[in-house]
């Protein structure tokens, strides 16, 4: 039960590829955004950016081509040859990067409009019930401009997702050809390319590279937090002067010294209040 | 090493039967194979996983007293080695909880999964669900910060505002007529004690139900393609589950990583320049009471109250109402758009909430 | 009518086995097949070819040779419903549990790519917790190893000592900062006023250095000066030792928890203590002021281990 690619909606096959392709890929880029965040990298500007867009590539390469070969296979009963993940993977940049494009200024323009157009209305309105609350106010404006500019996006996405899909198409039709093996064993095919050749070999690196990403994870993640209170003030340890032990004896024994002589001071006084307590009893008797 | 772990599990299986128990649990098949949809529930339990270890973790050098609760947190997110961010993965985990939550939520009422015969084990995640934003109303008011004691007495005196059982309802919340100690005691014993005890007790329930149910699979397929692609639970659908739970524990501490958690002021009885907010998820709510048509006493208490309430009564009632056996969305149309309104509404009064900030002043 | 396990079965030239198993469709929930046994071999047979069912017999529209062209039974290729749990299977199929089998689903029967996932998701499953392994031991261990407490602690005036070699208690109050709380607890220390020779006998190694964390010196005290400061703490097991007359040793210092007894040098006379009394920093100001480092050693071991 083999669909015909060329029955297939084009903006259909073209979502049906990115979403899966997407999602395949998101994990493995996750990854590489933890650890930029980790040196305190942050991987939407800058160095950070273009690390995540180069570990992208490959990434998205083989998503692209794995999600691709499984789909056809499954859905439409083709076998596709090649690196069918490189010439996908190109043609979707050049798309993206179009559609990006033209999603930014079209976006930026509609909001700006629907805003001012919401603005209006609502100014209109509010002169009709001036008790018109601020709270209402508030999501019916959002209401008035976010779908307008909703549809516009959309509208960019169909066409975006249109065109990739005749790529799609294109590049399908020169580069798979037809098999005849019945449902279940294409489906135990697809199921069965995800099984490496060596699925110990596997493993074994695939455990090593995390335990080695972690443990450059631990060597980076800031042991005090990064954004350290205002508030609170940190305990802050005074170095302490290294002690010489000849000042040291030194300095006890002239305390002591001079403790002593206190005392025995001390002493003198209490001896001679003594005896002045007992002389008078004497001298009384 | 092999040799040593095979007896000792051949010993445990002579005694209990081990090898039967495993093959029951782990040989379930699904019907048109495991499937990336299905993960939800799973994550959500690693989640829960998570937040009962780093909850524990944070309980370590957390003080529950009103005088203590502060500094304590203070002393975690800043002196204690890697504190800012066991306690931040606490505090993106338990919003990440919440999305997760609406999705596994959304997932099973498209694929029609809560109709005859699992009307049961919808009926248990209502209630999952609502120990889940229970969870994260009682761990707000933890740190003892303005933002977290402010939200917390609006939010009990919204609940105050719950016709009948209002009063006692709030009275019993704050430990008192005023929020004080006995607010911050009771929710502390709530949060690590009562909330965790009633949810693993309804997850255990949950998953029986699901499993004497079984798997609803997909709702729409030939009985040729079900039957080409079913495989078992094992491995397939927990490698699934698995990659989707590593996927959310980076994405967690992502979250972590770039908006580490940072206190607000310590909290005073006087509100002062801070405008009280409740946590996100639950700022549509907030949102809509701010409405001029619910102002008043009654407008409030139905904003509030009533309505929310009316609308979990409808989803519980929904597997009961909707009899018709179809679980193809396509061929649901009241569903598919009912649930699109509610999203997006909940979406929008989101964010009016956030924009109505700049208002306040 | 459903066949029971056991029912003869009836080919349409007369007796040919019995039912041994039923197999099951997991999907439909209903009976696919029924597995004959005849003459010791044990056949699939479908349920099309089945023409009657009776209480304890089961009719074939085929012949006893054409049953013998019927595929033979592969256990391997199935597993018995004590084996999986298909939801509500035994309510719709009579039969006793274990009794009824169902198809190991295609995709399941290949053992190198059960093995692959299943490796995959246990490695998965003891690797997803790895990142949080150093940071939750750093998290748990921080005060466990908090650095020393060197502060100098002013507890009380030489004048106090009216008597050369006997202990004299001093109490002071010491400032405690435990995480963000500040306590106040009442320490004690002996402090003796020692002459010559009792001195030696307390100083037998000459002048006492005490170390901080990395090696270096914090103070000496010298084995000249007369004042010397016990830790407060039975070397035992930390309880707090009185000076006591003996019945027989005279003047000792003696711990009422498990009967320590020390003289005054500190030496070990009697009862279960493994060292002497500890020595603290000592220094006289020159008003007589006696200042101690409140320095704890852990209990019950024979070397000096300093813990505080």
């Amino acid at each position: 039960m083999t669909t015909d690619v060329a029955n297939v909606s084009s903006i259909k096959l073209a979502w049906a590829l990115c979403w899966a392709a997407f999602w395949t890929g998101f994990p493995l880029k996750l990854m590489v955004a933890v650890l930029l965040l980790a040196m305190q990298v942050p991987p939407w500007e800058g160095a950070g950016m273009t690390a995540l867009l180069i570990v992208s590539i490959p990434v998205d390469l083989w998503a692209l081509g794995l999600t691709a070969r499984t789909y056809f296979l499954e859905r439409h009963g083709l076998e596709l040859e090649g690196g069918i993940g490189l010439t996908l993977w190109w043609q979707g940049a050049l798309i993206g990067i179009a559609f990006l494009a033209a999603a930014y200024f079209a976006g930026s323009t509609a909001v700006s409009i629907g805003k001012q157009i919401a603005a209006s209305i609502i100014g209109g309105i509010k002169k009709i019930f001036p008790g018109f609350s601020i709270a209402e106010q508030i999501t019916l404006e959002l209401l008035l401009w976010s779908i307008p500019v909703a549809v516009v996006l959309g509208v960019l996405a169909l066409v975006a997702l249109k065109i990739y899909g005749w790529r799609i198409k294109a590049t399908v039709k020169s580069a798979g050809h037809p098999t005849a093996a019945p449902l279940a064993e294409r489906v135990r095919r697809w199921d069965y390319a995800r099984v490496p050749r060596d699925p110990g070999l596997l493993l074994a690196s695939f455990a090593g590279v995390i335990v080695l990403l972690t443990i450059v994870f631990w060597l980076f993640l800031p042991v005090t937090t990064p954004h350290p209170s205002e508030d609170y003030k940190v305990q802050v340890k005074k170095p302490v002067k290294p002690l010489k032990p000849e000042d040291m004896l030194k300095q006890t024994e002239m305390s002591l010294a001079k403790a002593d002589a206190v005392l025995h001071s001390l002493e003198q006084e209490k001896g001679k209040e003594k005896k002045k307590a007992t002389k008078p009893e004497q001298k009384g008797k | 090493m092999n040799a040593l772990a095979q007896k000792v599990y051949d010993f445990v299986d002579e005694r209990i039967g081990l090898k039967t128990l495993e093959a029951k649990m782990m040989n379930e098949p699904i019907k048109g194979g495991s499937r990336w949809a299905y993960v939800f529930g799973s994550v959500l339990l690693f989640i829960f996983i998570m937040q009962a270890v780093t909850g524990v973790l944070l309980m370590f050098y957390y003080i529950p007293s009103a005088d203590h609760a502060y500094a304590s947190t203070q002393y975690i997110l800043n002196e204690v080695d890697y504190g800012w961010f066991i306690l931040s993965y606490h505090f993106w985990g338990s919003s990440a909880m919440v999305v997760v939550v609406f999705a596994h939520m959304s997932q099973v009422f498209l694929w029609g999964a809560y109709k005859k015969p699992r009307e049961m084990v919808w009926l248990v995640g209502l209630a999952l669900f609502g120990l889940v934003m229970a969870f994260g109303f009682t761990g707000y008011l933890l740190p003892w910060d303005q933002r977290a004691y402010w939200a917390t007495t609006v939010g009990v005196e919204i609940m105050d505002k719950t016709p009948i059982v209002g009063d006692f309802l709030a009275r019993f919340l704050k430990g008192g007529p005023t929020p004080g100690q006995m607010t911050l005691s009771r929710f502390f014993v709530i949060h690590v004690m009562v909330l965790p005890a009633a949810l693993m007790g309804l997850a255990g329930l949950h998953l029986f139900f699901f499993r004497s149910a079984g798997p609803a699979g997909p709702f729409r397929g030939t009985t040729e393609e079900l039957k080409a692609k079913t495989d078992f639970f094992f491995p397939r659908q927990v490698w699934k589950d698995i990659i989707a739970m590593a996927t959310v524990f980076l994405a967690i501490s992502a979250l972590a990583l770039v908006e580490p958690v940072e206190l607000l002021q310590e909290a005073t009885p006087d509100p002062g320049d801070y405008h009280p907010e409740p946590e996100w998820y639950f700022l549509f709510l907030f949102q809509l009471l701010r409405w001029r048509i619910f102002s008043g006493e009654f407008g409030q208490s139905l904003a509030a109250i009533v309505l929310p309430a009316l609308f979990m009564l409808l989803l519980a009632a929904l597997p009961f109402i909707d009899r018709n056996p179809e679980r193809n969305i396509f061929k649901r149309p009241i569903a598919l758009v009912s649930w699109a309104v509610v999203m997006i509404g909940i979406v929008v009064l989101t964010i009016s909430a956030i924009l109505n900030r700049e208002y306040l002043d | 009518m459903q066949p029971q396990i056991k029912s003869k079965v009836r080919c349409t030239d007369g007796v040919a086995g019995e039912v041994a198993h039923v197999i099951a469709d997991p999907i439909a929930l209903d009976l696919s097949h029924l597995v004959v046994r005849v003459n010791g071999t044990e056949r699939q047979v479908p349920m099309t070819a089945v023409s009657k069912t009776r209480e304890d017999s089961v009719d074939l529209l085929c012949t006893s040779a054409q049953l013998a062209e019927f595929p033979v039974f592969a256990r391997e290729d199935f597993l018995s419903s004590k084996e999986v749990e298909i939801p509500h299977l035994e309510e719709k199929i009579r039969v006793e549990p274990g009794q009824v089998f169902v198809p190991i689903p295609d995709l399941e029967k290949s053992v190198p790519r059960r093995r692959f996932f299943a490796g995959f998701t246990n490695l998965l499953a003891v690797l997803i917790g790895l990142p949080l392994i150093w940071p939750v031991l750093r998290f748990i261990t921080k005060p466990m190893y908090a650095p020393f407490d060197n502060r100098w602690w002013k507890v009380g005036n030489i004048s106090k000592i009216k008597q050369d070699n006997v202990g004299v208690q001093f109490i002071f109050k010491k400032s405690i900062k435990d995480s963000v709380l500040t306590r106040e607890d009442d320490k004690s220390n002996w402090v003796v006023k020692a002459t010559p020779e009792i001195l030696k006998n307390i100083y037998t190694h000459g002048d006492l250095s005490f170390f901080d964390k990395n090696g270096n010196v914090i103070w000496v005290n010298k084995a000249t000066v007369p004042y010397v400061a016990y830790s407060g703490k039975c070397p035992h097991l930390g309880c707090g030792y009185k000076w006591r007359s003996h019945k027989t040793r005279g003047q000792v210092f003696l711990c009422p928890c498990h009967l320590s007894i020390y003289d005054v040098t500190g030496k070990v006379l009697d009862g279960p203590a493994p060292r002497a009394l500890d020595l603290l920093p000592i220094k006289v100001s020159a008003s007589g002021e006696i200042e101690v480092i409140d320095i704890e050693y852990k209990a019950g071991t024979r070397q000096q281990d300093r813990i505080a």
